[in-house]
C-alpha cells in the first residue's frame, strides 16, 4: 500500500455505540431522565482517637500554635500591648515596630510570604499546614479531645447516639456543648484583644462595659469557632478549603505523603493470629479498617492518594499499633514519596530526592522576599512624610521681595517618643523655609503642619518648577525627601 | 446539596470579603469618607464592620449566582420529584 499524502488523511468515521438502556439519551429512546447526584448524601463521621507519632506532633503544635495566639496579647513591651491592630487609631504595633497605613506594603510581604512557605512545604513534606497547624485542624482536634472526655471514644458515640434522649446522655451531652462554648467564647475574646488592648477588654468584661462592637465580634468570632470546630469539620476541608483544590498543582511523585504501600499491604484479608503469612497468600494488610475509623475527613487511604486527606497521618499511626500487635513491621501506611514506595528506596534515599528544582525555585523566591523584607524593615526611617500644595493659594508676591508658596506637610511619627523634624527645601536657586522650619510630633502620632516656601522675585521664570521638601529627624536617624512643586504666576 | 450550595456561596465570599477590608482600609480611612455629601458620623469601628458585612453580602450575590449559573439543565428544567409524586396542580405533572 502506497503512503497516502497528508491531504487525504483517512477519516475514522465518529459511530455513536449502541449503550445498554438504562444509560442512553432519553431522545434516542424516549426514556425517563435519572437525576444522578453527583454527592452521597452526608454521614456524619465519627473520628476515633489515635496516639502514636504523627498524633504527639499534631498536639505538639495544637500546644505551639495556641500558646502564641492565646497568650501574645498579653505580652506587654513597655506600656504598651506588644501585638496591637489598633484599628480605631489606624496604628499597628509589633513589639518594636510602630506601623500606618502606608505600610501596606509589609502586610502584602508578610502574605505573599505565607504562600510562598505554603507552596514549598507542601512540595517537599504534603499538607503539613492542614495536618498539624490549620485552625480548622487545631480547633476540631481540640473539640474532639472535649468530646472524648465527656462522650467517651468512637463506638460509645455512635453508641449513645443510637439511643433516645436520657438523663445521661442530656448531661453528656449539654456539658460538651458547655464547654466548647467556653473554649469558643475565650477564643472569640482573644481575637478581639488583636484590636483592642485586651486588659482593657478584660477589665469591660468585668464590669460588663464592653463596646457594641466589641461584643458582636466576640460573638462572631466565636460562634464561628463553636461551628466550624464543633459542627462542619472536615466538611470545611472538603467544601469550602481552596487550598485542597490546588495543592496538586505543588505536589509531584518525589512529594511526602501519607501513602499505603499497596504492594505490601495487598490481598488484604482476616487471619488468624497464628496462621502464617507466607502460606496463606495474603498481604501485611489485616483489613481491620482502623484507618477508616480513625480518618477525620472519613476516607480509605489504601484507595490511593485523595484530595480529602489532610496528611494528619492518623491512619498511619494507628496501622502502626495494629502491625505490632500481629507481629509485622511498621510502616504499611506510611510517611513517604510516590517514587520511594514504587521504588523501595531507604528514608536516606528518600531524603536526597528533597532537593529538586520546584523545591530550589519555592525556596530560592522564598528567600529573596524574606531578605528583601528584612532589608526593606531595617532600612526604614521611623517616621513618614506627605506633602500636599495648599490649593486655597496658588503663589502670592510678599513682602522683600518674595514669592510665597504654601503647602502642608503630614509628619507621621513612627516612633514611640516625641521627636523633632527639621524641614529644608532645595531645588532653586534662594529658596527657603520662611515658617518656623522646626516640628515636634507627639509618639506614634501625625501633624499636619503649614508650610510657606519664599523665592526670591525673578529667580526663576513663570512656570512651576520641581523642588524638594527634605525633612530629617533630630533626635533619631533618618532623612526623608518629598517632591513638589513651586509655581511662579505670570 | 443545598447545604453544600450555601458554603459554596458563603466561604469564597467570606475570604473575599476579608481581602477587599484590608486592601479598602489600608487606603482608606472611614473618617474621610462622606455618604451623599455629608460626612459619616460613625466610629471607625462601626466603619469596619458594617463594610465588611456589605462587602460579605455582595460578593455573596457573585458565587450566589456563580452557583445558580453553573447549575446542570437537568436542574433547571426538572422538578426533582419523580413523575408520580408530583403534588395536584403541579405544572410539571404530565412531564417526564
Amino acid at each position: 500500500m502506497e503512503p497516502q499524502p497528508a491531504a487525504t488523511r483517512k477519516v475514522i468515521p465518529i459511530v455513536p455505540q449502541p449503550v445498554s438502556a438504562s444509560a442512553s439519551s432519553p431522545a434516542a429512546d424516549g426514556g425517563e431522565e435519572v437525576m444522578v447526584s453527583l454527592y452521597a448524601a452526608h454521614q456524619k463521621i465519627y473520628p476515633r482517637s489515635v496516639s502514636g507519632l504523627f498524633s504527639n506532633w499534631r498536639w505538639g503544635m495544637v500546644f505551639l500554635t495556641q500558646l502564641v495566639f492565646y497568650g501574645l496579647p498579653w505580652l506587654a513591651w513597655g506600656q504598651r500591648q506588644a501585638v496591637l491592630f489598633d484599628l480605631g487609631a489606624r496604628r499597628f504595633y509589633i513589639f518594636g515596630l510602630v506601623l500606618y497605613p502606608q505600610d501596606f506594603i509589609y502586610l502584602t510581604g508578610i502574605l505573599v510570604i505565607s504562600a510562598l512557605s505554603l507552596f514549598l512545604f507542601t512540595a517537599v513534606a504534603g499538607r503539613l499546614w492542614c495536618g498539624y497547624a490549620c485552625p480548622q485542624t487545631v480547633y476540631t482536634e481540640i473539640f474532639l479531645w472535649i468530646e472524648k472526655k465527656m462522650e467517651g471514644d468512637r463506638s460509645a458515640r455512635m453508641r449513645r447516639d443510637a439511643l433516645p434522649m436520657s438523663l445521661d446522655k442530656f448531661w453528656r451531652k449539654g456539658g460538651k456543648h458547655l464547654l466548647w462554648l467556653t473554649v469558643a467564647l475565650w477564643t472569640g475574646f482573644t481575637f478581639v484583644g488583636y484590636f483592642t488592648p485586651i486588659k482593657l477588654l478584660g477589665l469591660e468584661v468585668i464590669q460588663a462595659d464592653m463596646g457594641s462592637w466589641e461584643v458582636f465580634w466576640t460573638f462572631f468570632y466565636s460562634l464561628a469557632t463553636y461551628g466550624n470546630a464543633g459542627f462542619m469539620r472536615e466538611q470545611v476541608c472538603k467544601h469550602m478549603c481552596p487550598y485542597a483544590r490546588f495543592q496538586s498543582a505543588m505536589f509531584d511523585k518525589d512529594t511526602l505523603i501519607v501513602t499505603y504501600d499497596t504492594e505490601r499491604g495487598e490481598p488484604r484479608g482476616k487471619r488468624s493470629k497464628k496462621a502464617d503469612l507466607k502460606t496463606l497468600n495474603l498481604g501485611a494488610c489485616v483489613d481491620c479498617s482502623l484507618c477508616v475509623q480513625v480518618c477525620p475527613t472519613g476516607i480509605d487511604i489504601r484507595n490511593g492518594l485523595q484530595y480529602e486527606c489532610i496528611g494528619c497521618g492518623a491512619c498511619a499511626d494507628v496501622c502502626d499499633t495494629v502491625m505490632d500487635k500481629v507481629g509485622y513491621p511498621r510502616g504499611l501506611i506510611r510517611y513517604s514519596t510516590e517514587n520511594a514506595v514504587a521504588q523501595h528506596w531507604t528514608p536516606a534515599q528518600t531524603l536526597r530526592h528533597v532537593l529538586r528544582p520546584r523545591v530550589l525555585v519555592y525556596g530560592g523566591v522564598l528567600g529573596a522576599v524574606v531578605i528583601a523584607m528584612l532589608v526593606s524593615l531595617s532600612m526604614r526611617t521611623p517616621f513618614k512624610v506627605d506633602v500636599v500644595r495648599d490649593r486655597g493659594v496658588l503663589a502670592r508676591i510678599v513682602s522683600g521681595g518674595n514669592l510665597e508658596n504654601v503647602y502642608r506637610l503630614q509628619v507621621m511619627n513612627a516612633t514611640e517618643s516625641t521627636q523633632r523634624y527639621q524641614i529644608t527645601v532645595s531645588g532653586l536657586k534662594g529658596i527657603q523655609v520662611s515658617s518656623d522650619s522646626l516640628v515636634t510630633v507627639e509618639a506614634t502620632q501625625s501633624r499636619w503642619v503649614p508650610v510657606r516656601v519664599h523665592l526670591p522675585f525673578d529667580a526663576a521664570p513663570a512656570g512651576s518648577h520641581p523642588i524638594e521638601f527634605e525633612i530629617a529627624s533630630m533626635d533619631a536617624p533618618g532623612k526623608l525627601t518629598e517632591k513638589s512643586v513651586f509655581v511662579v504666576p505670570r | 446539596m443545598t447545604k453544600q450550595r450555601l458554603m459554596w456561596i458563603a466561604w469564597p465570599a467570606f475570604l473575599l470579603a476579608c481581602l477587599l477590608e484590608m486592601l479598602v482600609f489600608a487606603m482608606v480611612d472611614p473618617q474621610d469618607l462622606h455618604w451623599f455629601g455629608r460626612p459619616v458620623d460613625l466610629s471607625r469601628q462601626a466603619v469596619y464592620t458594617i463594610a465588611f458585612f456589605a462587602f460579605w453580602g455582595l460578593s455573596m450575590v457573585a458565587s450566589g449566582l456563580t452557583t445558580l449559573l453553573s447549575m446542570s439543565p437537568f436542574e433547571v428544567n426538572h422538578c426533582p420529584l419523580p413523575a408520580c409524586d408530583r403534588p395536584d396542580g403541579c405544572p410539571k405533572q404530565g412531564a417526564s
